[in-house]
């Protein structure tokens, strides 16, 4: 299953996973299978996180949002657009994921005029090659940091599983052996250079599992392939490279593409118009994806694509399930297949120590083994990042210990907390490509994100305001997050708050009579805020009564200040004044102003009418006709 | 007996007739009870709220009249307004000065009151006359008494219809001059009263 449904946030952005970062953004964009447009996946923001690429819809992002774990993409390939054409990131799926189903047509590229045709009802072994493979490299080397020789890459070595266990060869100049670091980055960028993929180092090469994508030592599945490789010329007969226009005995022009297209046509497809043939497919878990096509219409592709090249080489997905570190001494070689994922501790030390003695060496060990980490992880750049799982968890140990301890001062201890939050995920200029549409995008993005922020349960930042917050405290708030980089400025902030309401985001921006700004739930409405606080009324006028005209307040309630509505609902003052005269302009409530303040009480004049004509009937009439008497 | 113009903006408010039964003879001893939204204490502030602030107007139109039938009140002075009419001190409370102009205007809309002209162009009226029974009501009643009592076509003065021995007990008894000069006015326009002389020895005539 290539393309899988997508968790989103409350945001509306895809939910990552604990160790996934976001990478890059970009909206305007359209999902293509093969050369089909993908109906209903045309508009919507791609993300580049670690771990994946995912499309959001723009207008029904729960319904049509999907996601390619970046692990199942065999490569990748980049079209720069032409004309109407927009530039396209082809991505491909790793040949293992359709293996099993026998067959293997070969991978169509965009770029060939028959590219429309690779895709058809049953797709049978197809006759055709476009262009011959690219030269392979087959002899992948390291050089040795040590002395500079160039050494072979061992042909079992797989990026994709190595790990600290694996058994490296020493160099064969200096016999010292390479950091694995070293000798991953060498076989990536081998790989690289070859757009058949990894497959070719695989350990078990299977018969299922094709060698070549370009099929120049082809599997016996697909024996047709070698025959679509020449170009017979129809004057002289002579067989001609594919690539070749003319003929290179007789010059007569080739026409073996169009031949092959008006062919292929007959038997398959009915092609639909020419730029963006739709295809009516449900493709989320559908297995016979042969490549997924991003398409961006707003930019961005360089970018993009660059970084989900880096991805693609960081492979920050293995972090999870990555073995820990290995202790250092010297566990690597001994067992790499059966108790590599046990923690090494309890592997070592034969001589069980048991009681105080125990305690105290299993504490010298832990220590010694986080020297190791942090001394290994901050030596390369690289390196931080194979092993920045590691110094996440230790940063989190540090700070679960900090906690508890009160050695600390109240100082440290919030630079220790804000750190780890600073890990969490934040939209940044730099994740943005450049273009007319990078500034609006960035503000989505952080509307985005900042709705998720408030959003989330663990901060619990409007509930802690009592679900409200002014927009200039939030703002504060923000940017405190943020540790002082890459602060937001105000005027993108307030950009981005606006946005909420376009983006259908659960939280709105309220603008108050005075032109205060305040930020709350959109489930929060103006309607449940006057309903708690005429609650809030009728209650304190049965609770106590102010020594002021006791008897005479008969069952009016009470007035309230909004100095007393802030300190009961939680709500800064201003913000509580503002909801006090909202609600006076719906008529719920009334004010009293007097000497000392205003004061607002519930709207009783509304009770009052009844009652007052009544009395001048009733009660005017009968007090004078008593007096009468 | 005649009924109060309705005012458009509250409809069935101000529909009660504010008279005393005619037998009533000892006022003074008579306590005007305060109407129980005098002690709300929002009452005293003008709201900026117009759905509330015109039920508020309202209200108040409405104590304002009743107190000022059942007191014979003919005239309100804003200098010296009647004792716990405009204030209530248990709350603390009373309405200010612009605020009671701002009632007092709208009263003055509803047809219920007449801000008298200050002394001076300058000066803002100081005292408005307070029309429990408006001008034509008034004038029906007199002209109803004159007929009652036979009187069409003889010439009675001006005092002898505010103070004289035969209008005692009479709603208008004590009505100042100038106010029943213009009751006698709408009189004159319907052609059932003719005035003569000028000042103190004006005399009417009822047809």
């Amino acid at each position: 299953m290539f393309l899988r449904q997508l968790d989103l946030t409350t945001a509306l952005r895809p939910s990552l996973y604990d160790d996934e970062t976001l990478l890059f953004v970009q909206d305007n964009v359209g999902l293509y299978e093969g050369k089909y447009k993908i109906p209903n996946y045309q508009n919507g923001h791609a993300y580049l996180t670690s771990h994946r690429v995912c499309y959001v819809d723009n207008d029904e992002p729960r319904k049509y949002s999907v996601a390619v774990d970046l692990k199942q993409i065999d490569r990748t390939e980049f079209y720069a657009g032409f004309l109407k054409s927009s530039p396209k990131i082809t991505l491909f799926p790793k040949a293992s994921t359709r293996a099993p189903q026998g067959l293997k047509s070969p991978v169509p590229r965009y770029s060939s005029p028959a590219d429309a045709l690779i895709k058809s009802p049953n797709p049978p072994p197809r006759s055709y090659s476009p262009s011959p493979a690219p030269a392979r490299d087959i002899n992948a080397t390291w050089i040795c940091p040590i002395c500079g020789f160039s050494n072979p890459v061992p042909p079992n070595f797989d990026p994709s599983t190595a790990n600290q266990h694996t058994i490296l060869p020493p160099c064969q100049a200096c016999g010292i052996k390479p950091p694995l670091v070293h000798m991953v980055k060498a076989a990536i960028a081998a790989m690289s250079n070859r757009p058949s993929g990894q497959t070719q180092t695989s350990v078990p090469p299977s018969p299922l599992q094709p060698d070549g994508t370009f099929g120049q030592i082809s599997a016996p599945s697909t024996p047709s392939d070698q025959t679509g490789s020449v170009t017979v010329c129809p004057r002289c007969t002579f067989e001609n490279h594919p690539s070749l226009t003319a003929c290179e005995i007789c010059g007569a022009p080739l026409t073996s593409g169009g031949d092959r297209r008006s062919q292929l046509i007959s038997e398959s497809v009915k092609r639909p118009e020419s730029p963006g043939p739709t295809s009516t497919e449900s493709i989320v878990g559908n297995d016979n994806i042969e490549t997924i096509k991003f398409s961006f219409r707003a930019g961005g592709d360089k970018v993009f694509h660059d970084r989900l090249k880096g991805a693609l080489v960081q492979r920050k997905w293995l972090l999870q399930s990555a073995p820990p570190v290995p202790t250092p001494s010297g566990q690597s070689g001994a067992d790499p297949t059966g108790q590599s994922n046990e923690p090494a501790q309890q592997t070592a030390a034969p001589p069980r120590v048991v009681g105080i003695a125990g305690l105290e060496r299993r504490g010298a060990q832990l220590r010694a083994n986080n020297q190791a980490v942090i001394g290994t992880a901050f030596e390369d750049l690289e390196a931080l990042m194979t092993s920045a799982k590691e110094v996440i968890a230790m940063a989190e140990q540090f700070r679960a210990q900090s906690s508890s301890a009160d050695s600390l001062t109240p100082e440290a201890r919030n630079l220790l907390n804000e750190s780890a939050s600073a890990l969490g995920l934040t939209t940044t200029k730099d994740m943005l490509g450049s273009g007319s549409t990078s500034e609006n995008l960035y503000l989505t993005e952080l509307s985005r994100n900042l709705a998720e922020f408030l959003t989330d349960d663990r901060r619990g930042v409007l509930k802690r305001e009592g679900g409200i917050i002014s927009l200039v405290d939030l703002w504060a708030v923000f940017n405190r997050l943020r540790n002082g980089i890459d602060l937001v400025s105000p005027l993108d902030f307030e950009k981005a708050a606006q946005m909420w309401e376009t983006l259908q985001l659960p939280i709105r921006l309220r603008r108050f009579k005075s032109g205060l700004l305040v930020v709350q739930e959109r489930s929060r409405t103006d309607e449940k805020t006057i309903a708690s606080l005429l609650a809030w009324l009728r209650d304190a006028g049965l609770a106590g009564r102010t020594a002021l005209g006791a008897d005479a307040l008969q069952g009016f309630g009470r007035g309230i200040t909004p100095q007393e509505t802030a300190e009961r609902f939680g709500w800064s003052v201003g913000v509580a004044s503002e909801e006090l005269e909202m609600a006076e302009d719906t008529g719920a409530i009334c004010r009293d102003q007097t000497l000392d303040g205003v004061r607002f009480w519930e709207n009783h004049f509304l009770h009052f009418e009844a009652a007052a004509s009544l009395e001048s009937n009733a009660g005017l009439l009968g007090n004078l006709s008593i007096a009468s008497e | 007996m005649a009924t109060a113009t309705s005012s458009p903006a509250t409809p069935g408010l101000t529909t009660t007739p504010y008279a005393p039964p005619p037998t009533t003879t000892n006022l003074s001893s008579a306590t005007f009870t305060l109407p129980s939204y005098t002690s709300f204490p929002p009452f005293y502030t003008l709201q900026p709220n117009l759905t509330t602030r015109a039920r508020q107007l309202a209200l108040w139109t409405n104590l304002i009249l009743s107190y000022a039938a059942h007191a014979r009140l003919f005239r309100l002075s804003l200098s010296a307004p009647p004792a716990n009419l405009l204030s209530n001190p248990t709350l603390h409370r009373a309405l200010s000065e612009p605020d009671t102009r701002a009632v007092l205007d709208h009263m003055v809309q509803q047809g219920r009151a007449e801000w008298i002209p200050a002394a001076s162009r300058a000066e803002r009226p100081a005292a408005v006359w307070i029309y429990w029974r408006s001008l034509a009501e008034w004038a029906d009643l007199i002209y109803g008494w004159v007929d009652e009592t036979g009187q069409k076509g003889s010439v009675l003065t001006v005092y002898e219809l505010r103070e004289g021995e035969a209008v005692g007990g009479k709603e208008w008894v004590g009505m100042e001059e100038e106010m029943l000069r213009r009751v006698l006015g709408v009189l004159v326009k319907k052609g059932r009263a003719q005035i003569f002389g000028q000042e103190e020895g004006a005399g009417v005539k009822f047809f």
